[in-house]
Parts: C-alpha cells; sequence; structure tokens
C-alpha cells in the first residue's frame, strides 16, 4: 500500500511536471522542469526501498549498527542531486528572463533560435 | 579552390623509385618455394579475432598479380602524371591500396579478410574521386563506393553468420568443414550474403554499373584497380569458398553459372554501344569477370584451372590495353574511338603494345589468351551440356575479338587523320610504353611456353579444385579441331568489328529502356534516400520544442513500458506507522494536482512548494533526515527568489490551452515513471554496497552521518564533479544575468521590524551554518545542507536590504567564493597524493594542545570547500535574481 501510494506521487509529480514543460509559458516551463526533477530525485530515492527504517545515523558509542536503517547510498547521490537541480533551475529562470526581457514569455519564440527547415533535397540544420 | 603553385615542388625520388618495392615483393613471392605459408598473432582473443594470415597457391597467384602490375603501375604513374603536383599523393594511395590488398588475399581470419576488404573500397573511392574538382569525377566515386561499401557490410553479415554457424572458422578451414555444417539454414543465409557482397565487388549483374563509371579514375588507377587487382577480389573470395559448397550446396554452381553467364553476355553487349576507349576496355572487364564466376561455378577441375590461365591471361591483355589507352589519352587528350585513327604513326611502340595485347585477348594461338580459351572449351565440354552457356560463351568471345581489334586495329591503323598530339609537347616516353610492352610480351611468352607458368597456376587451381591432380594434356598444343572452334570465333568478331558502328546506332535507340536498368534502380534509391530524408526532417524538424519533448518522451514510454514487470498488487493496509509517510506522498498528489490546476503563475509556485515539502516529508518518514533538510531548504529558497525575480512577469493571456495530445503525453510519462518505481520497489533489493558503506563509515572514515561519509570521503571524486557542475552553472549564467537591470537599489517602504529581524538574524543563521557544517560528519548535515542555509542568509538579506547590501556581507564576490570553495576541495585531496595515496584519500590527526585533544582532517577542509563553492554559486544567481524582480 505505501509502495502503491509512493508510486503514484511520483507519477503524479512527474506527470504535473511535464504538463506544465510543455506549455507555451515560459515561467511555467521553468516549475514544469522543476517538478520533473523533483520526481526523478523522488524515483531515485526509491530505489534503495521506500521502508520504515531509522536514518543511517550511528548514536553515540556505538560501533555498528544493530537495527535495519534506511539505504545511504540513494540519499547521498539525491542529495547533491537536488543542489544540482536547484543550480540548473535556477540556470533556466535568468534564462527565461533574458528570453522575456520584459515582455510576455512565449515558448513559441524559442523557435526562433532553431535552425531552418529542411527543404527538399536537402538537410536541415544550421547555417 | 587555391590556386595551383607556379613552381611545382621538386619531385621527391621515392616516387620516380617507389615500384622497386612492389617489384622486390614480387621476386619474393616468385622465389619462394614454401606454400602454403602461415603467420598469426593474437589480436581480439575474447572475440575469437585473430591477425592470422594463410598463404597458399591461390593467394600467391593473387600476390604475384598484386606486386607484379603493381610495380609496373608504380613504374608508369610518375610518367603519366608528369609535373603534377598531385602525383606524390597518387603513389601514396596506390601503395596504401597494393598493401590492403595483399592483406585481403592473404588474410585467413574473416574479420581480417572483410577490414582488407573495406579498406580497398575505401582506398578505390579515394583514387577514383582522384580529379575530385570534377563533379563527374566524385560522383563516380561515391558511387563505386556505395555500391562496393554496402556489399562490403553485407559481406560482413555474411562472413558473422558463417562464424556463428561454424565457430572458430577459417578460410584455411573452409574446405574441411562437414557437410552438416553446410547444410545447416544458417552457414546457407551466410554463403548467400557473402556471394552478394563478392558480386557487388566484381561487377557481377546487377552491381555491374558501377566499373564502368569507376573510369574517371587517372589511367594508372584504372589498369590497376579495375582490370587486374581490386575488381577480382570478388571472385577470389567465389573461388575460395568454392570447393567446400560445391556438391554440398545445391544451388551455389548453378548461381555462379547464371550470374557469371548473365553478366558476361550483358556487358559484352554493352561494350558495343561504347565510344570512349576505356570504357569499352571497362565492360569487356566486365565481362571477363563473368566469365570467371561462370568458371568458378562450372563442376569440374578444369574449370578451376581454366580460372586460374584465364585471371593471369586477363591482367596480362587488359592491363596493358588500359595502359595503352592511357598514352593514347596522354598524348591526344582524347579517348574517343570516333576521332582515334592512324595512331601507329605517333605511337609507334604503343601501337605494338596494343598488337601483341589485342592477340592475346583475342584468343590467336600463340598467346596466353589461346592456351586459356583452350582449357576453357575443355572444362566446358566436360560439363554437362548447357548449350544456352556454350552459346552465350561464343557471344562473349565474339565481342572480346571485336573489343582488341577495336583496341588494336581501329586505332592505331587506317587513314592518319588522327586528332594532333597535345600541345604541351609531352609526347610518350619509354616509361610510359615500357609496361604495357612487359605485359603483352608475358602474355605472349607465356603463350608460347606455358610450362613456364604451369607450377603457380596448378598449384592457384589445385586450392580451387582439390582433385586436380597432374597428368595434365600439354598446354597451348594447337592443333586442328580446336583451330576450327578458334576460327569461328575469330570470324564472328571479324564481323562484328565491320559492323561495330551499325552495332553502335542499334544499340544507341535501345537506350530509353536504359530506364528499367540496374543503375536507374541506383540511382532512384538514391533519390528516395534524399527525398525521404528531406521529408523526415521537414515533419521531425519543425522548430516547435514542445513537439520534440512529445517525441522523445513518446519514444522513451514506447520502448520502456514494455520491458515493465506486470504490478504485483498486495492488499496490505496501512497500519499506524505508515500513517505520516502516507500523509505525506498524498500531500505530493495534492500539490501536483494543484500546479496543474492552478490559474495564476504566483500560485502555481506555491502549489509546486508543497510539493516540495511533501517530499522534504516523504523522506524525513522514510529515514533521510539529510535530505529533508536540503529539500526544504531549497524549496523555501526556490519560492521566494522565483517569486520576486517573476514578480513583473504576467501569464499569457488568454490562458494557453495544452492540447489533449500533450495532456496525454504528460499522464503517460507519469504512469511511466509511476510503473518503474512500483516495479523498484517489488524487486529483491541488492544491499551489497550498502552494506560496505554502513560497516565501514566509522572505522575508516571516522564518521557516523554514513550520508555525509559517502558525500565526502567513499564519492569525494563525484562530489567535486556535481559542485563544479554548480559552479558551472553559475558561470554559464553570467553573460545572462549580467544583462538583467539589476536594480540594486534596496527596497523602498520596508518594514522597520523586518529590517531589524532579518540584521539580527543573518549572523544567527550563519553561524548555525558553521554548526551545520562541523557536526555533519557525525549527526544529519554538512557542507551542502550549511550551504543552502547561508544561501537563504544572504536571500533574507537581499530582500530587505538589496543584491548589493547581501553581496558586500559576503566573504568574497560570488564567483571568487565558488572558485575558492572548488580549489579548497582540490587542495584538500592534495596530502593523500603526497603519502602516496589515491586522491581525495582523508588523512586523520590528533594534536594535543594543553591536555586539550583536537581532532583534524582533510575531509572538514573538503566539506568548507564544498560549502563555498555552493554558497558562492547559489548566492550569486539569487541575488541577481532577486535585483531583477525590483
Amino acid at each position: 500500500m505505501t509502495n502503491l501510494l509512493f508510486a503514484l506521487s511520483v507519477a503524479a509529480i512527474a506527470a504535473a511536471g511535464l504538463w506544465l514543460a510543455l506549455r507555451r509559458d515560459l515561467v511555467d516551463i521553468v516549475i514544469g522542469l522543476a517538478l520533473v526533477g523533483t520526481a526523478a530525485n523522488l524515483f531515485l530515492f526509491g530505489a534503495g526501498r521506500v521502508v520504515e527504517a531509522r536514518p543511517p545515523l550511528l548514536a553515540a558509542g556505538e560501533t555498528a549498527f544493530a537495527h535495519a536503517v534506511a539505504n545511504p547510498l540513494p540519499q547521498a547521490l539525491v542529495l547533491t542531486a537536488i543542489v544540482i537541480g536547484f543550480a540548473l533551475t535556477c540556470f533556466a529562470v535568468a534564462l527565461a528572463l533574458r528570453l522575456a526581457g520584459g515582455r510576455e514569455v512565449d515558448g513559441d519564440a524559442l523557435s526562433a533560435a532553431e535552425p531552418p527547415p529542411a527543404r527538399d533535397g536537402e538537410p536541415g540544420g544550421l547555417p | 579552390m587555391h590556386a595551383t603553385p607556379a613552381v611545382h615542388p621538386p619531385l621527391a625520388a621515392w616516387v620516380r623509385f617507389a615500384w622497386l618495392l612492389p617489384a622486390l615483393l614480387f621476386a619474393l613471392a616468385l622465389g619462394n618455394g614454401r606454400w602454403p605459408l602461415g603467420v598469426e598473432f593474437a589480436w581480439v582473443a575474447a572475440l575469437d579475432v585473430a591477425v592470422a594470415f594463410h598463404i597458399d597457391g591461390l593467394s600467391r597467384l593473387f600476390v604475384l598479380l598484386i606486386t607484379g602490375i603493381g610495380a609496373l603501375v608504380l613504374f608508369y604513374a610518375p610518367a603519366y602524371l608528369a609535373g603534377d603536383p598531385r602525383l606524390a599523393s597518387l603513389v601514396r594511395l596506390l601503395l596504401a591500396f597494393m598493401a590492403a590488398m595483399l592483406g585481403a588475399v592473404c588474410a585467413d581470419d574473416l574479420v581480417l579478410l572483410f577490414l582488407f576488404w573495406e579498406a580497398t573500397s575505401v582506398l578505390s573511392f579515394l583514387l577514383v574521386g582522384f580529379d575530385h574538382e570534377k563533379p563527374a569525377s566524385r560522383e563516380a566515386a561515391r558511387q563505386a563506393l556505395l555500391v562496393t561499401g554496402g556489399g562490403g557490410l553485407v559481406l560482413l553479415a555474411g562472413l558473422l553468420l558463417l562464424l556463428e554457424a561454424a565457430p572458430g572458422l577459417r578460410l584455411s578451414t573452409l574446405s574441411s568443414l562437414d557437410a552438416a555444417t553446410v547444410g545447416q539454414p544458417l552457414f546457407a543465409a551466410g554463403v548467400a550474403l557473402v556471394l552478394v557482397g563478392a558480386m557487388s565487388k566484381s561487377a557481377q549483374f546487377p552491381f555491374h554499373f558501377w566499373l564502368p563509371g569507376a573510369m574517371s579514375a587517372p589511367t594508372p588507377v584504372s589498369a590497376y584497380l579495375h582490370s587486374a587487382t581490386m575488381v577480382k577480389l570478388g571472385v577470389y573470395l567465389l573461388a575460395r569458398f568454392d570447393p567446400a559448397l560445391s556438391g554440398v550446396l545445391s544451388w551455389w554452381a548453378d548461381a555462379l553459372v547464371a550470374i557469371g553467364t548473365l553478366t558476361a553476355v550483358w556487358a559484352a553487349v554493352l561494350s558495343l554501344r561504347e565510344r570512349d576507349l576505356k570504357r569499352i576496355l571497362a565492360w569487356s572487364t566486365v565481362s571477363a569477370l563473368g566469365t570467371l564466376t561462370l568458371l568458378i561455378g562450372l563442376p569440374n577441375e578444369w574449370g578451376a584451372l581454366a580460372f586460374a590461365i584465364f585471371l593471369l591471361a586477363h591482367a596480362l591483355y587488359k592491363a596493358p590495353l588500359f595502359f595503352v589507352a592511357g598514352n593514347v589519352d596522354h598524348a591526344t587528350g582524347t579517348r574517343s574511338i570516333d576521332r582515334l585513327r592512324g595512331m601507329r604513326r605517333a605511337l609507334p611502340l604503343t601501337a605494338t603494345a596494343a598488337v601483341l595485347a589485342g592477340l592475346s585477348m583475342a584468343g590467336l594461338p600463340a598467346s596466353l589468351g589461346y592456351v586459356a580459351k583452350d582449357v576453357m572449351s575443355i572444362a566446358k565440354s566436360l560439363s554437362e551440356p548447357m548449350w544456352l552457356v556454350g552459346a552465350a560463351s561464343v557471344v562473349v568471345s565474339a565481342v572480346g575479338v571485336a573489343v582488341a581489334a577495336v583496341a588494336a586495329l581501329r586505332v592505331f591503323f587506317g587513314p592518319a587523320d588522327g586528332p594532333p598530339l597535345a600541345a604541351d609537347g609531352q609526347g610518350v616516353s619509354l616509361r610510359l610504353d615500357l609496361p604495357p610492352l612487359l605485359l603483352a610480351l608475358c602474355g605472349l611468352l607465356l603463350g608460347l611456353f606455358p610450362a613456364w607458368a604451369e607450377p603457380v597456376l596448378l598449384e592457384a587451381a589445385g586450392v580451387v579444385a582439390p582433385r586436380l591432380a597432374g597428368a595434365l594434356p600439354v598446354l597451348g598444343l594447337v592443333d586442328g579441331p580446336r583451330l576450327g572452334g578458334v576460327a569461328i570465333v575469330v570470324a564472328l568478331g571479324a564481323a562484328t568489328y565491320g559492323c561495330w558502328d551499325r552495332f553502335h546506332l542499334l544499340l544507341e535507340r535501345l537506350r530509353p529502356l536504359d530506364a528499367f536498368g540496374p543503375a536507374a534502380g541506383y540511382r532512384l534509391a538514391l533519390r528516395l534516400v534524399k527525398s525521404g530524408g528531406a521529408l523526415v526532417g521537414r515533419r521531425m524538424q519543425n522548430g516547435r520544442t514542445g513537439f520534440y519533448l512529445c517525441v522523445s518522451v513518446l519514444a522513451v514510454v514506447a520502448l520502456a513500458a514494455p520491458l515493465l514487470p506486470p504490478p504485483r498488487w498486495s492488499a496490505t493496509a496501512l497500519d499506524g506507522a505508515d500513517l505520516g509517510f502516507a500523509a505525506a506522498a498524498a500531500l505530493a498528489v495534492v500539490g501536483a494536482v494543484s500546479a496543474v490546476a492552478a490559474r495564476d503563475t504566483l500560485a502555481r509556485l506555491l502549489a509546486a512548494g508543497l510539493v516540495g515539502v511533501a517530499c522534504a516529508m516523504v523522506f524525513l518518514f522514510r529515514g533521510a533526515p539529510d535530505l529533508a533538510f536540503t529539500q526544504l531548504v531549497v524549496e523555501t529558497v526556490f519560492v521566494v527568489v522565483a517569486a520576486v525575480a517573476l514578480r513583473r512577469h504576467r501569464p499569457l493571456s488568454p490562458p494557453p490551452r495544452v492540447g489533449a495530445l500533450r495532456a496525454a503525453v504528460a499522464v503517460a510519462f507519469g504512469a511511466l515513471l509511476g510503473g518503474l518505481t512500483l516495479a523498484v520497489q517489488q524487486a529483491p533489493p541488492d544491499t551489497q554496497l550498502s552494506q560496505f558503506f554502513l560497516g565501514a563509515s566509522l572505522p575508516q572514515a571516522h564518521g557516523r552521518n554514513v550520508v555525509n561519509v559517502i558525500i565526502v570521503d567513499f564519492r569525494a571524486l563525484d562530489t567535486l564533479g556535481e559542485i563544479a557542475v554548480v559552479l558551472l552553472a553559475a558561470v554559464a549564467a553570467r553573460p545572462l544575468v549580467a544583462a538583467l537591470r539589476g536594480a540594486d537599489a534596496a527596497t523602498a517602504g520596508r518594514s522597520v521590524i523586518l529590517a531589524h529581524a532579518v540584521a539580527f538574524l543573518y549572523p544567527l543563521m550563519l553561524f548555525t551554518a558553521a554548526l551545520v557544517l562541523l557536526r555533519g560528519h557525525n549527526a544529519p548535515g554538512g557542507g551542502f545542507i550549511a550551504a543552502l542555509l547561508a544561501v537563504s542568509a544572504s536571500a533574507a538579506i537581499a530582500l530587505v536590504f538589496g543584491p548589493a547590501a547581501a553581496r558586500s556581507r559576503l566573504p568574497l564576490a560570488p564567483p571568487a567564493l565558488a572558485a575558492a570553495g572548488l580549489v579548497l576541495a582540490l587542495l584538500s585531496g592534495l596530502p593523500a597524493l603526497l603519502l602516496g595515496q589515491a586522491f581525495l584519500t582523508h588523512q586523520w590527526g590528533e594534536i594535543t594542545l594543553g591536555g586539550f585533544s583536537f581532532a583534524f582532517s582533510t575531509v572538514l577542509l573538503f566539506d568548507l570547500g564544498v560549502l563555498c563553492c555552493v554558497w558562492g554559486a547559489l548566492a550569486g544567481f539569487c541575488l541577481r535574481l532577486l535585483g531583477e524582480g525590483r
């Protein structure tokens, strides 16, 4: 049951994130990307199995774990992933602001940066 | 195109003497009598691929051809391209090609054979396209590469299938395969693919069209690649496979006879259509290659002998004829048989060579061509009566006689109204005449004294037909009945020669039929690939980024979804201990739904923040306090910074609609990730690595917080890379945010209470960050979390007093702080290097000072580096973004 609930929350966050990322509004896209990142972090955390367990901390005086503890490896990976994800989200916000330049922000304006479409018999691509 | 230099660089001496190398090899191959010869080095042992060579009689015949004619071609080339600055590169390419050919005919390992085979295709591409300024040259080179290179890929597939069916197969062990192995369908499929590959290389129908096109190559190249050596690689391979297959695979011999006959006749007819001397010779080469294929397919031993003799005879008359065509071209600038007449007065030696080679090509008595024809007719008469093949060979021989007459008589004799010699005064030097004369004389001498060549030829034929043994009639015997056959063919050939122009006109009228030929099919396929590619490009690369995302996601879902195991539903009820976790997960779902449902950007941002907080709760309830702490701080800072930075943002109006398709894509993506999560949860975990970390954390790394120990110690190098990424993101954003209007003025009308509170809180937060850093090794905390706390402290100052105030309170400017952090982290790894340990192996020491002992470790230095790097990078971001919102 907890497994199912956990999977459901990952699915909901990922779907909401992608849905936002597919919109035209650049700010929605940035929020969507952040949500997709959160879903990915949760999924990675889940790879260590989401079970009732104590944190992987040795109490003072103990020399070995006497009880079941949570898997520390995915935690270490996810911790750095959260910070990197935050840095990249900030980058995306900066990009969005720069593109906006004070105007309304439109994802379709991004297409202006795309190479021209291919003509018959010739490949498309950057000039 | 750059201008040709006015003064040519002096010709390096090695170019003039490069022919000595193949000549030496030729002498070695001729003199050495110890065959077969095997050499082997291990190469890719895991794939059972070795550098293995095996030189037997068949290989030796080819080695003699490659080195012998190669020596003459290299002797000829410097005179042909005299004064051309590209001569040295031509000679280099020819030498490389020769090496590839030698490798191909000596290779024993199948993969090695393929590599040399492809090398010859690529070098042929470079040589055919040697005049790369001419579009026709480039087109011909591309065609040759696509046909022979594509055939090479088919060959590779075939060889791999053979290796699959008969592991450890070598060319030298082919003949000892048992019938059961050869009888496997897999083996037969491999053989069929090898056959296709060999056909493409040897220009067999329907791949024949590339060879005449390749005549745009310089003459030395045509003489070498397209008559004497490379195009014979295909028949070489067929001859290699024949002893193992004939009699076992029922269709093998029939297929060879059918393909060979069709190619020989087809090419013979098409040669009548040409007016260019070189192209006429090219078509007759295709015809000869068809004859060679046919001879391999003949079931008796005489076919093998005829194959070997005709192979040699053809090389000895066709190569000189190509040289002759080159000399005529060199002297007059044209190769059209309409203009070339009576050239014997201007080019007496070339004319002599042409006539001598023509005698052999026509198969007149006392030439090697006659001997070959003779043995061929014996082989055919011993086979089951195949009247169609017999009739075809008469046509082919007659056209051969006619082509010989065109090359030897039409061009050189008759009225002297031929074109004037080229104005540049480059006559035909002895160096240009010597190679064709020598080869043509060889053809005649070996015809008169076949016994000289007999050992080599018998050895080669013995490989193709192992039962072939001694007891042969005297070769080249001239007697009545055989002469009668020759006379008939010569008469027919003379008639064809006489009607050459009439045949030409007739075939010209049939030219529209070309639209249905293989060459047209090749062009159509090429056009389809191009327009198909353009169509796909137009449809797929339509400039809409959302479309790209949809396609990528759908592709991933379509690929991954079928791999998911079916979910197992367990109906365990939630117990009390799980309630907190369940509430957190439910809150995450609620946050996600609200993010979708929200109408306003700020509301959406807050919903995203809610998701983050719910996530932090999930971490907390599942034994990850470090993660919970990190997520919480990140989420808070993100929501505040984004809300301020995007304060002036107005959502697009009217509210943008997301199509049903995009919603479906999003749902499919969520379902895939959810399904994956469930599948992972239901699989048994592999805790080996985690158990190691849990066990080794205290004794080896002196830390009680295993998560932190992993980050700063066990996987420190990874962490170093990760903080470098954070730094790079900040560096990459600098040009973006620098252009924003950084309104640095403090907020007007700020709350006095808030200002006092923040001014008091700032040092407190930094102190907390320092504590979190220090205790991180043994309790929740560490460099990352401390950095996020420090970032939120800076953000708080910026919100109240403005970004400039926050920046002034940092120990260094943000980029410098981040860089200093990275340097600190790097430095913390150096002591280990000095002690001869792996980089970033942390050191521990204890200093006793006045009764107190302080533990010191490079771990702390590393974590301090993490703190500074992340603080500097993220604070730089946040301050800029906050400034933008003002």
